[in-house]
């Protein structure tokens, strides 16, 4: 009995020297309640903050993500990722009624090098590029003074030629369209002359730094309503498309013709509403006077128009 | 008789082991502290008191064993209480018993950071942190108790401002408690060489006749039971509700019993005790 006590004493004394030890070590005080509670909220933040990153992927490698309210984009499939300098919700200024979770499409150029984001802020339109895979950043000013915009497109059909093209300012199915070109990869923008219509733009693009095409109609279409320039813009014409009578009416809405051999090529969609075999079958036409008039070629099912 | 106290001795030194290995374990899963943090250190010299008085009434030893015995607990004493003083270097704890010895006023001070925390006890030993105070502590600070349960924590801040925290201890009679402590003594209030004057704009304390007002954004509570009137980012007066204090629900009918007065300075001055005079 007596060597069971002078043992549970032993073992006492020592574990209170150990408590002693620590007790002793780190003298603090308790935080009252709701500080802790901010305390774990603040952790639960940094903890989500430290989270990997869910790649959007844009081509081989290279992906971007929108966690956490920022954009951050990589180039060696998520390995390494880089913070692009520009607020989150300057990228869907304007009218726009997503999640966020996407970056709007046609407003960012990512390719194995590049990184260019269309944004805006207050009535600035920006352009956010990187030449080097997020390295530098250089901001450039497409414009000073735009309304909200509800369409939005880049594109750069080499080092130095480029294009946007915003639309805003709508009001019911009208609105302001512009597009604007550099030929310094950027650095200065110019306004093209305006087309002279005002319904609601689709789609637009150039095929080369002369030739140009905007695509009206996105509500109820029931022909395609193409303007062409060839001068870069100083002038716009209404296209001429020849729909044979069986595709009339069927194939309403112009996407951005594109260069093929010695003509350029163009398909036509359904529009929204198009009941066409499934809806999803395009018309291809052809122009060999640089998008003035198109004839019909052929119809493109949805397999074929990758 | 000698052996069933070496027993008792044993088994309460036990009892006082498994509570401190338990807080050792167990205080920061349940946000808990000793009210004191010098207990921790009391408690663990009556172990070792209570521990070699039992085993000494237990056993005997060879004389050898005795002094080697000895020295060790005089040891482990010293150990404590040297440890006890540096640990209060580092954590200050302000404890106050209420006159009534129902209630105990715990705050607690990092010295290195002059950051302060009022605590709620449980059990008298236990203390949970209730709430930060809003200024740090400087040099001067004093616990008046202004009536049983509330207690006036008066602190000069590093930049030598005077402030005051209230700790109030539950509501009176069964939860019919005084919520808004401003409006419940509306009317005039009348002690030795004071008046407290509340309106519907704010309280005007008067001391030898000179006025001194506070609109409602000066008026800070605490708790159910107390008010502190601020100016200038200082804290003025305390104004407690006593234990005799009554407020009838129909306005018509003017309170009963008192309130105290309590003058925030770090000069020794006394709560005073006024008494409702009239509705004006």
């Amino acid at each position: 009995m007596k060597k069971i006590i002078i043992s549970i004493s032993v073992l006492m004394i020592l574990s209170l020297l150990t408590a002693m030890g620590f007790y002793h070590a780190e003298p603090k005080l308790t935080e009252p309640p709701w500080e802790q509670k901010l305390e774990k909220a603040k952790e639960k933040k940094e903890n989500q903050e430290s989270e990997p990153l869910v790649p959007i992927y844009v081509k081989d490698n290279v992906a971007y993500s929108l966690q956490n309210m920022e954009l951050s984009v990589t180039f060696d499939n998520g390995r390494k990722w880089v913070q692009v300098p520009v607020e989150q919700d300057s990228l869907f200024a304007g009218e726009y009624n997503g999640n966020k979770q996407e970056l709007i499409d046609q407003s960012y150029i990512l390719t194995e090098k590049h990184a260019v984001f269309l944004y805006q802020v207050d009535s600035r339109i920006k352009l956010l590029s990187s030449p080097d895979q997020g390295k530098t950043w250089q901001e450039y000013i497409v414009t000073d003074h735009f309304s909200p915009i509800r369409f939005r497109k880049v594109t750069f059909l080499n080092e130095n030629f480029g294009y946007v093209i915003v639309s805003g300012d709508r009001t019911m199915s009208q609105e302001w369209t512009s597009v604007f070109i550099t030929k310094d990869g950027g650095e200065t923008w110019s306004e093209t002359n305006h087309s002279g219509v005002t319904r609601l733009i689709g789609d637009g693009g150039f095929v080369d730094e002369s030739t140009g095409f905007l695509s009206f109609g996105t509500i109820n279409p029931t022909e395609p309503d193409l303007y062409v320039t060839q001068d870069a813009g100083d002038s716009w014409k209404k296209a001429d498309i020849l729909i044979p009578e069986k595709y009339q009416e069927i194939f309403v809405m112009a996407e951005t013709p594109l260069k093929e051999e010695d003509h350029l090529a163009m398909l036509i969609n359904q529009g929204p509403n198009g009941d066409y075999e499934g809806g999803k079958v395009k018309g291809k036409f052809l122009s060999k006077d640089h998008g003035l008039t198109w004839k019909f070629l052929m119809e493109v099912h949805p397999n074929e128009t990758n | 008789m000698k052996r069933i106290s070496g027993y008792a001795l044993f088994f309460v030194s036990l009892g006082l082991f498994l509570l401190q290995m338990g807080y050792m374990i167990f205080h920061d899963s349940f946000n808990v502290e000793y009210s004191d943090n010098r207990l921790f250190f009391v408690i663990n010299m009556l172990i070792v008191l209570c521990l070699s008085f039992a085993l000494s009434l237990l056993f005997t030893f060879s004389k050898r064993w005795k002094v080697m015995g000895v020295s060790g607990v005089v040891a482990f004493l010293l150990l404590n209480i040297i440890f006890g003083i540096i640990h209060h270097g580092k954590i200050r704890n302000v404890v106050s018993v209420s006159p009534d010895f129902k209630h105990l006023f715990v705050m607690k001070e990092k010295t290195q950071t002059n950051e302060a925390i009022y605590y709620r006890t449980y059990f008298g030993i236990l203390a949970q942190p209730k709430e930060r105070l809003p200024y740090q502590i400087g040099d001067e600070y004093k616990v008046e108790w202004l009536v049983n349960d509330v207690a006036a924590f008066t602190y000069n801040s590093p930049d030598n401002k005077i402030h005051q925290y209230v700790g109030t201890y539950g509501d009176r009679g069964g939860g019919g408690s005084y919520y808004y402590v401003g409006p419940s003594i509306h009317g005039k209030w009348r002690g030795e060489n004071v008046t407290v004057t509340t309106t519907a704009e704010g309280i005007t304390v008067q001391e030898d006749g000179e006025p001194q007002s506070f609109d409602w954004d000066h008026v800070v509570q605490f708790g159910t039971l107390a008010i502190v009137l601020v100016n200038n980012n200082q804290a003025q007066w305390t104004i407690a509700l006593n234990e005799n204090f009554l407020i009838e629900s129909q306005e018509t009918i003017p309170p009963t019993g008192e309130i105290t007065l309590y003058k925030a300075t770090m000069t020794d001055r006394k709560p005073m005790r006024l008494e409702y005079h009239d509705g004006d």
